[in-house]
């Protein structure tokens, strides 16, 4: 049993300090809702435990001009209940409330779900859709942003380096022409890992009563989560009815389909993709709520 | 008498509630004792091998490392972890405290000893096994073909037995129809884990403190394996967080026990949630085919079933549980001619064993989903079709010849179908879009313990304290269900006096009376009317008494509020305690009796559920909207505690017809291994469930009574699967409907998948 | 290492392994029992606490991160022997069988109500679905916190408690207490005297084995089970 260390830093400097001593075998905690189960395993221990708990400035959301800023350690929770979420992002409120139960919407972080890089993370869905970038600092004092998709390589894989924390995540606030919407399909009701996770984002020109800016993303299929961007072409300009649902949950299938080929799991997520495409659309309230057609 | 009950059939908290709400009762996985050692288990990793080599010293080496044990130095004597007394039948010796065998993954393979539980954590994961891989049989039909690999020496068929009574009518012109129904391995989920403590005695004895279900049978099975006289094991049962048949075995009850025999010091062996799924006992995996004939109007003339039930890697308790499997029809069905077949098949997959039921809601889900095809050809509705089928009371069981008693299943069936308003639910359209709802019915019959194989019986004393309170001395097994409560109700109920007044401990082999222990649906009609007697005596003594003092003759008395009462004297009584204060020389000794209580009888528990459901065509998954389960518990002891546990019951059921599996892939492994991708029902997904309980006097328990806890959940999944398939228009038959085969039922029917996680 | 901890509004000051779980602190130093484990992986919620008023998994988090806030167990929930009105509703409503789920469920409800006094059925489910029980399904809880809340739509379950019903309980009244006592006096002088008394005296316990009269069954010797 080697024996860990636990630093507790409380401002960035600290951080930064931290973060230059670290080795690979060094792990940073916030909620702990996965990384604790992790270190449990007998030879999975840190050398070096990175306690987050302490960086309170880490936990916002913030309007920056056109820009929402969402702070790394802001947990499920605040972001389920936070106004600007709300009004800016509303795919990204939907998707924490549906993060697992009370208790780890509590303590769990947005920053931690995407360091974690599982393909069903919620907020991994809804920050793609949102064309989200991660900010994040190392060792040196280095700040730097890059998109999502850069970080997230695949199932538990990342492009963050062990002395890189993330510290922010940023991206367009969406307008009041714009609505989005995250659905999600699970084994169970409430406190089920996605089987298969949607976020819709759209603006809607209410003149010409068309849709345009669409943004598709679907997560727990494939590696991470992905925008399915032919689908978002192929619904651009269309009018927000029942024909372009049906056009939309039919893409869904297409990209399901297209991204987990010959999988076990495939002829289930593809009817289910048809069910997931009608929740999210329906969220969004443009056209009354309609359901697929059946034969 | 019933009228005039006072405190039978109000509700009452199980005994130990205030120290429940506050967190301060102990319970088996927070006991400690001073210089306690931790236990933690090493199990196989392969599914079927040798162990060649184990080398544990470097996790010998560890700070706080005691020892390591093994097949290497270890007794390798066999046991049998079902064995409930010395002389049973079917209990099969296959088993070895630590295995060189190994049979399955989760197999014993070691045991480290250490000062702490982190210390036992980090030393076991240094221990290195070798194993030898053998060919593995993960399924029934590998086992069954093979000739050469063998899980036990002895065969591959742990058991194979045929039922055939009655006479087979004529056939002609009747309707034949066949089904198939499988239903899953799953986890019984206790919320506690498992958890045994030990401590060897520097004389020979030692101490066992167990969160099982039978203390006598624990005994048994520690004392035989280690050659120890019976009255140097004490083993004590102390609290529990659940069982549902799946502490009922002794599975590390003599490990832990050996452990505190060789280390001579206390010690605790606690699992761990995936250890509780993969290596204690899982309710097995059964496939049963049925073929009826009945006439054009519906009623049963033949009924043959064939069924085949994985045991898993050792045979435990799977040979009687499949027997058990061919004595459901016959307590809930007249049948003129009936025949099944049943076998337990051993593979190198997780042991299968006693569950919640024990074999009855298997052999339910298969009759009722049957029972519903049959209605289904006949184009007769599912309620009518029953009710031309089902026994009447004191009919008798054509299987086991015992009366089935005062069976009111008719009943709860015709009034159930009223209260949910079954006619108009069923005629309602299932509707064509996403949503589609569905109602179904099911009923399940079980049984009141023993009697019938063995001399079926309990055994306690009760007696008054000096101040007119009173305790009962039995072997009671509180595994939740309020049996503690039940008792100080019965007596109370015979002596008139509130059950607070009574106090009643948990089993204790040296010092509580022989009793088997809580299950086979024993507790409340055998333990329970051994209470009553036993209060009827105390009371008789408590009249003498009162007689003399009050120089009136017993037959003027009568009990109440804590009082001896003179009839038609409202003015005359005296309260227990003046009884216990003034006379406790001379008549307190003597308020006291014990008695032996052999049952007479084991009549059939019977539930009718009604399901609807809304199932989502788009994802498969499916909700269950209302729910109502009629219960035929002869009487209510503890109203509150039976609805409860039909409540319970009724979730468990739902898990079972749609959620919860524990599968093995290729190699063997159980991919699910927790909470996170076992999934029991939460509140989310529950709806209320209305309890309809039928009451009245006609067996021999007290006031009435009947077992309620397993029967409770046995019609739940045929209710739930029946309610699917009314609403898709689909057969579905294999357990559970997990949103993949509802899917691919509607979609491509020849190709249902076999059940996976995400 | 130093751990400054808060729990039920004591302060410790305990030594722990930096990887312990704020769960294996209270159960194995603090001795506070109450907090369960039933999977250690953040899905039973048998081991919820409140950490500033929010409830957590206490199994997924480390003891470290619980410095310098208020940590609230289910020990601290009964304020000077009273217990809290989610406690007396858990206890007339039935909503403990075997009890293990419990303080987890206790304290997701007393979260819930702290935040939202008066909370629909459905914010209660919601509430609640991080804490599985196998005993209850449910019902009896969610009712017994709708009580605690203030809706009473449901009647308790469970009735009056012991205070009540003894209250009603029968005392001997004066004259009869008298004669009784009389009698005794009498009877016991005898008894000092070794005149026995008349009535059988207690039977040996012990269970006698089985008596020839004893019922038997029709023979079956697979029944049992
Ligand atoms: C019962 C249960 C249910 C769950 N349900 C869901 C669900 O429905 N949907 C879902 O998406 N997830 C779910 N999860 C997963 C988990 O809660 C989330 O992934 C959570 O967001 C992780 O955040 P955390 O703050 O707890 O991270 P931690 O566990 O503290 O850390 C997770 C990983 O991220 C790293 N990390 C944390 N913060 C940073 C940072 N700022 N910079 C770099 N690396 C960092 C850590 O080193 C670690 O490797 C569930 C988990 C549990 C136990
Ligand atoms: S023990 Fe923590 S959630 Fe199960
Ligand atoms: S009461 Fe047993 S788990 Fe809830």
């Amino acid at each position: 049993m080697g024996v860990t260390d636990v630093v507790t830093p409380v401002r960035l400097e600290d951080l930064v300090a931290a973060l230059a001593a670290a080795t690979p075998q060094t792990r940073l905690l916030a909620g702990g809702t996965d990384l604790v189960r992790s270190i449990r395993t007998p030879g999975s221990e840190p050398d070096t435990i990175i306690d987050l708990t302490g960086l309170a400035e880490f936990a916002y959301v913030r309007l920056d001009g056109g820009t929402l800023r969402v702070g790394a350690t802001t947990t499920f929770t605040a972001l389920q209940w936070d106004p600007l979420v709300r009004e800016h992002a509303l795919c990204l409120g939907l998707a924490a409330a549906q993060v697992g139960s009370v208790q780890i919407r509590n303590a769990g972080t947005i920053g931690g779900n995407i360091a974690n890089a599982s393909p069903c993370a919620d907020g991994a869905t809804a920050l793609t859709a949102l064309g989200a970038e991660v900010t994040t600092i190392d060792g040196a004092g280095t700040a730097r942003t890059r998109p999502l998709g850069e970080i997230l390589l695949g199932p538990s894989r990342t492009s963050l380096a062990h002395d890189e924390a993330i510290t922010e995540f940023s991206f367009p606030a969406l307008g009041p022409e714009h609505r989005s919407a995250f659905a999600k399909i699970g084994s169970r009701t409430a406190v089920s890992v996605a089987r298969l996770s949607a976020a819709l984002v759209v603006r809607f020109d209410a003149a010409a009563g068309t849709l345009d800016d669409v943004r598709v993303s679907l997560g727990a299929v494939g590696g991470a989560a992905f925008r399915a961007s032919r689908l978002e072409e192929s619904l651009t300009r269309l009018p927000a009815d029942e024909a372009t649902a049906q056009l939309f949950a039919e893409g869904c299938v297409a990209a399901v389909q297209e991204s987990i080929p010959g999988r076990y799991s495939l002829p289930y997520k593809q009817h289910a993709a048809v069910g997931l495409a009608y929740d999210a659309w329906n969220m969004l309230a443009l056209s009354p709520p309609c359901e697929p057609a059946w034969a | 008498m019933t009228e005039d009950l006072q405190y039978v059939g109000g509700s009452y908290p199980v005994h130990d509630v205030a120290q429940k709400v506050t967190g301060e009762l102990v319970y088996g996985s927070d006991f400690s004792l001073p210089g306690m050692l931790h236990a933690k288990l090493i199990l196989s990793t392969v599914p079927h091998g040798m162990v060649k080599r184990i080398d544990a010293s470097r996790a010998e080496a560890l700070p706080g490392v005691v020892k390591v044990f093994s097949h290497e130095n270890s007794p390798m004597d066999r046991f049998c972890r079902a064995r409930i007394h010395p002389g049973q039948d079917l209990a099969e010796h296959d088993e070895t405290l630590f295995s060189e065998r190994v049979r399955f993954v989760g197999d014993r393979v070691a045991a480290v000893v250490a000062t702490s539980r982190a210390a036992a954590e980090a030393a076991a994961a240094l221990v290195e096994v070798e194993y030898e891989e053998l060919p593995a049989l993960l399924t029934v039909d590998e086992a069954l073909a093979s000739t050469d690999v063998l899980v036990h020496s002895t065969g591959n068929v742990a058991y194979e037995s045929e039922i055939d009574k009655g006479e087979r009518p004529d056939l002609g012109g009747a309707v034949i129809v066949s089904s198939s129904t499988s239903t899953p391995r799953v986890h019984h989920a206790a919320l506690e884990p498992h958890v045994c403590i030990a401590q060897g005695h520097s004389t020979g004895g030692m101490t066992v403190w167990t969160t099982s279900q039978g203390v006598y049978a624990a005994r048994t099975v520690i004392a035989e394996l280690l050659d120890m006289e019976y009255h140097r094991v004490r083993v004590i049962k102390v609290p529990m967080g659940g069982s549902f048949g799946g502490k009922t075995e002794y599975i590390i009850e003599p490990v832990c026990a050996f452990l505190a025999h060789a280390t001579r010091r206390p010690v605790k062996l606690l699992l761990d949630r995936e250890e509780c799924m993969i290596a204690t006992m899982v309710r097995p995996a059964t496939w049963t085919t049925i073929r009826t004939a009945c006439t054009p109007e519906g009623v049963l003339l033949d009924f043959e079933a064939a069924t085949t039930l994985d045991s898993g890697a050792y045979a435990s308790s799977t040979p009687d549980y499949s027997i058990h499997m061919c004595k459901k029809v016959t307590k809930l069905y007249r049948v003129p001619h009936y025949q099944h077949q049943s076998r337990a098949v051993l593979t190198n997959t997780p042991v299968g064993g006693a569950c919640r039921g024990w074999g009855a809601p298997e052999m339910a889900a298969a009759t009722e989903i049957h029972m519903d095809r049959v209605a289904a050809a006949l184009r007769l509705d599912p309620v009518e079709l029953r009710l031309k089928n089902m026994v009447e009371p004191f009919d008798t069981d054509l299987v086991t010849g015992l009366p089935l008693g005062d069976a009111r299943v008719r009943e709860c069936l015709e009034r159930g179908a009223v209260a949910f308003d079954w006619a108009a639910r069923r005629a309602r359209p299932a509707g064509r879009g996403r949503l589609r709802r569905g109602v179904g019915v099911a009923a399940g019959a079980h049984k009141n313990g023993m009697f019938g194989a063995f001399p079926e019986a309990s055994n306690m004393s009760l007696k008054m304290n000096e101040d007119g309170t009173f305790e009962l001395n039995a072997s009671l097994h509180e595994v939740g269900c309020g049996i503690v409560t039940t008792m100080k109700v019965i007596v109370a109920e015979v002596l008139g006096v509130h059950p607070d007044r009574i106090a009643a401990g948990e089993a204790d082999t040296a010092t509580t009376p022989f009793d088997y222990g809580t299950y086979g649906s024993r507790v409340t009609y055998v333990v329970g009317e051994c209470a009553r007697v036993t209060a009827e005596k105390v009371k008789a003594r408590l009249l003498e008494a009162a007689a003399e003092l009050l120089k009136e003759p017993v037959v003027h008395l009568f009990t109440r509020d804590g009082a001896v009462h003179v009839k038609n004297d409202a003015e005359r009584a005296v309260a227990y305690r003046d009884i216990a204060r003034l006379s406790e020389m001379r008549h307190v000794p003597s308020i006291a009796a014990s008695t032996t209580y052999y049952a007479v009888s084991n009549p059939a528990s019977y539930s009718v559920q009604f399901a609807e459901v809304e199932v989502d065509c788009a994802t498969g998954l499916v909700a269950v909207n209302d729910f109502l389960a009629v219960a035929d518990v002869g009487r209510a002891i503890n109203r509150g505690m039976v609805e409860a546990q039909y409540q319970g019951a009724v979730q468990m059921g739902i898990g079972y017809a749609l959620y919860e599996h524990l599968d093995v892939d290729e190699q063997g492994r159980s991919g699910i291994d927790g909470f996170k991708n076992y999934h029991i029902v939460n509140a989310p997904d529950m709806p209320d469930i209305q309890v309809l309980l039928v009451e009245h006097e006609g067996d021999d328990g007290p006031f009435g009574a009947k077992s309620v806890g397993e029967i409770a959940t046995v019609p739940t999944a045929g209710a739930v699967v029946n309610a699917v398939n009314n609403a898709l228009g689909t057969e579905l038959s294999d357990l559970p409907l997990v949103p993949e085969r509802i899917i691919a039922a509607l979609h491509a029917p020849e190709e249902v998948p076999a059940c996976s996680s995400c | 290492m130093q751990l400054l901890l808060t729990v039920n509004g004591m302060q410790y000051e305990v030594e722990a392994r930096p990887t312990a779980r704020l769960l294996d602190v209270l159960r194995d130093q603090l001795g506070l029992i109450g907090t369960k484990e039933g999977c250690g992986e953040g899905e039973c919620g048998a081991c919820t606490v409140l950490v500033d008023g929010r409830a957590v998994n206490s199994c997924v988090m480390l003891a470290v991160q619980a410095r310098g806030k208020d940590v609230l167990t289910v020990e601290g929930l009964a304020q000077d022997g009273e217990l809290d009105v989610l406690q007396q509703k858990f206890v007339e409503y039935g909503a403990v069988q075997c009890g293990y789920c419990t303080p987890g469920m206790l304290m997701s409800a007393k979260a819930l109500l702290m935040a939202n006094p008066v909370p629909s059925e459905q914010d209660i489910r919601i509430a609640l679905a991080g804490n599985l029980c196998r005993c209850t399904g449910y019902s009896a809880i969610v009712a017994a916190v709708k009580a605690a809340s203030g809706h009473d739509a449901t009647p308790a379950m469970v009735l009056p408690g012991e205070a009540e019903e003894l209250a009603a309980e029968v005392s001997t009244d004066p004259e009869t207490l008298a004669i009784v006592q009389e009698v005794v006096e009498a009877a016991e002088a005898e008894l000092i005297q070794g005149t026995p008394p008349a009535p059988e005296a207690f039977p040996s316990p012990g269970a006698p084995a089985m008596p020839p009269g004893a019922p038997t069954a029709p023979a079956d010797p697979e029944e049992g089970e």
